[in-house]
């Protein structure tokens, strides 16, 4: 390539940097050519509006998304990774459940460490208040796309604490709740069970993956 | 030193009351609080006292009881001749509206998380406390919630 077509328009050239207003103008269309001007940020930006444009426009992106969506799905289904987080007794039951006896090992659950690598955040006890702006952050740390489940009546309402100075009643009044899984503590197979709950959900809610906007 | 010896002396300190052996090797007494300190240092510097198991505090209305449990592992003290693990066990009485006493934090450091609890749930103030924050509850709770007198919707709009 020529250096005249980097430098390209000059009236381009003006235009990057000096302004923002400017700068998005020239994103929207720029003229052929002329994309080798563009900042990284920049060009990405308009590489990523351009493909999505042409899917859109030709019906590739739904033809992706209906052919990829069972695919995608199936594996979010089949391999909901919980954090490994326990609060009180409930948590006791949730390392029972994954013992040889009640193998939930082939649902799919595997234990995480770190909310990075987690789907699915299990509350697992009563959540007191110097517990709930941490556990809040865990839930935020969390990549998309992300499930809750509220193990037991301490998690689901307050439990017997309910009316204590320190617990707060339900896991629900501060972060969305997709699964409730009664019982005092939660036995293995309700625990099994709400992950097949789960998995239903997220069978019924199928989002496409391709290009999401 | 033999056991009966030993409570003996314990009698002859200023503030001490009511010396009684509650169990083969369990020692219980009251103790003013003005003189507290005094005993206890004597507590640990002449007798060996070195471990402090547990500070409780109880509300019984109207005033607040402070309980201190200290142990010597088979030290000075003797039961038949054979020096056995001692436990001491101290009551103070504080009055309702002044619940405060010195801290044995620089003594024992093992009491100052004992301290702070006491100060978080109950609210006795620990004189000399290197650092007395709340230890359980989160920072800016109102009140001091194992009091008998605490009703926490009086409480709830306040933090």
């Amino acid at each position: 390539m020529s250096s005249k077509r980097i430098g390209g328009n000059p009236s381009l050239r003006r235009g990057l940097g000096s302004k923002t207003t400017d700068s998005e103008k020239i994103m929207e269309d720029p003229p052929a050519g002329d994309w080798l001007a563009l900042r990284s940020d920049q060009f990405l930006k308009w590489i990523d509006n351009a493909v999505y444009n042409a899917a859109e426009a030709t019906g590739m992106r739904e033809v992706v998304d209906r052919v990829t969506r069972p695919i995608f799905n199936y594996a979010q289904r089949f391999s909901p990774h919980p954090l490994h987080f326990g609060i009180m007794c409930c948590a006791i039951e949730m390392g029972q459940a994954s013992a040889p006896d009640h193998d939930i090992d082939r649902l799919g659950l595997v234990y995480r460490s770190s909310p990075r690598q987690c789907d699915v955040l299990i509350v697992n006890g009563p959540v007191c208040e110097k517990l709930r702006p941490k556990l809040k952050t865990l839930y935020e740390q969390m990549p998309e796309p992300k499930w809750v489940v509220a193990m037991g009546e301490c998690a689901i309402s307050g439990g017997p604490y309910w009316d204590s100075y320190s617990v707060v009643a339900g896991a629900d009044t501060f972060m969305p709740v997709d699964v409730y899984i009664p019982g005092c503590p939660v036995r293995p197979e309700a625990l099994m069970h709400g992950f097949l709950t789960l998995q239903k959900k997220i069978r019924e809610k199928e989002p496409g993956l391709f290009l999401r906007r | 030193m033999e056991i009966t010896k030993f409570m003996k002396k314990l009698s002859s300190h200023k503030g001490v009351s009511d010396v009684a052996l509650i169990r083969d090797n369990v020692v219980k007494l009251d103790l003013g609080k003005e003189d507290s300190k005094d005993f206890f240092i004597s507590l640990k510097e002449d007798y060996g006292f070195e471990h402090c198991s547990l500070i409780s505090a109880i509300d019984n209305q109207p005033q607040f009881e402070l309980v201190y449990h200290f142990s010597v592992i088979e030290g000075s003290i003797f039961i038949k001749d054979s020096p056995k693990t001692v436990m001491i066990e101290i009551h103070i009485f504080l009055e309702r509206d002044t619940p405060t006493i010195e801290s044995v934090s620089d003594l024992w450091f093992g009491a100052n998380w004992h301290e702070r609890e006491a100060y978080d749930l109950m609210g006795i103030y620990f004189l000399g406390h290197p650092d007395l924050r709340r230890v359980l509850l989160p920072e800016g709770f109102a009140g001091h919630p194992l009091r008998k007198d605490y009703v926490y919707e009086i409480h709830e709009e306040e933090w």
